[in-house]
């Protein structure tokens, strides 16, 4: 497994395991009403399952096992692809701190930048590696 | 593959078609239950995409045990145990938070909340240590050699 999906699978685990504590507080704050701060978490809850697990573990492990470039044999250069994996990061934690922070809700926009941008690297690492050997 | 992604699998397709379901009647407005809302994309996010992923990485990646047995899957098999019975006692216990105000309700909606969590954290236990580098691996073979 190469770093880069090392670093992001490991990473949507860490947001895997916020996400659903967060979930559980939500959970337990509905049927017992012992945590009133609980639902101003609820957009935490959303993005660290949704940006952080599901969409950095499938982007981590698309890295890692789709076809290599069939003439050099690697997955392209390093820089965008460590790139993509610290793009994705910021952009979910900034949207994290402007959910937490009303007076901070352009952080929110600029996140959202961040994580095009790192969908935007994905594509660029990964549209010609999505291939059918039996072409080549 | 082995039983316990079959298992994952599976159990992911029957709250895809749940959830689907759920869908149809939130579209009904003369039956929609406002709970129902929750339900759906819990049983689709929790129930049938993080159970496929969850399914699938523990037969993909690499330092999987060939023998199948409980002691090499317990794991696994407490991820999948506890994450299906939490999601199931939701599914019973939430519509009912709302509509009555007994206590068993609210206590089996808290089991429900811990069990999910504790599922989830033995599938930490059992994935992390298996994402690892090509390097981390032969480092950590030459050791067991040694």
């Amino acid at each position: 497994m190469p770093i880069v999906s090392v670093w992001m699978i490991r990473m949507s685990l860490l947001y895997l395991a916020s996400g659903i504590s967060v979930g559980a507080l939500l959970l337990i704050s509905k049927s017992l009403h012992i945590v009133s701060f609980a639902w101003n978490l609820l957009p935490i809850h959303i993005e660290f399952l949704i940006f952080g697990w599901i969409i950095q573990f499938t982007l981590g492990t698309a890295y890692w096992i789709l076809p290599r470039y069939l003439k050099t044999k690697g997955r392209g250069k390093s820089f965008p692809a460590i790139l993509m994996v610290v793009f994705l990061n910021m952009g979910i934690l900034f949207v994290v701190v402007s959910e937490l922070k009303w007076d901070y809700s352009f952080l929110g926009l600029i996140g959202r930048f961040f994580q095009l941008m790192a969908v935007a690297l994905f594509i660029k690492l990964h549209w010609t590696r999505v291939v059918s050997y039996a072409r080549s | 593959m082995p039983l316990i992604t079959r298992l994952f699998l599976k159990a992911g397709l029957v709250y895809l078609s749940c959830s689907l379901i759920t869908g149809i009647i939130l579209e009904l407005e003369f039956i929609s239950i406002p709970i129902f809302h929750v339900l759906f994309w819990h049983m689709l996010m929790l129930g049938w995409i993080t159970q496929i992923i969850m399914g699938v990485s523990l037969w993909m990646f690499p330092g999987r045990s060939r023998i199948e047995s409980f002691s090499n899957q317990k794991w696994s098999w407490i991820a999948f145990v506890l994450l299906n019975l939490g999601i199931l006692l939701r599914i019973i216990a939430e519509p009912f938070i709302q509509l009555s105000t007994h206590m068993i309700w609210k206590i089996l909606l808290t089991i429900s909340a811990v069990f999910q969590l504790i599922g989830i954290g033995a599938y930490l236990i059992e994935i992390w240590p298996r994402v690892k580098g090509k390097k981390q691996r032969s480092k950590k073979r030459k050791k067991e050699s040694i």
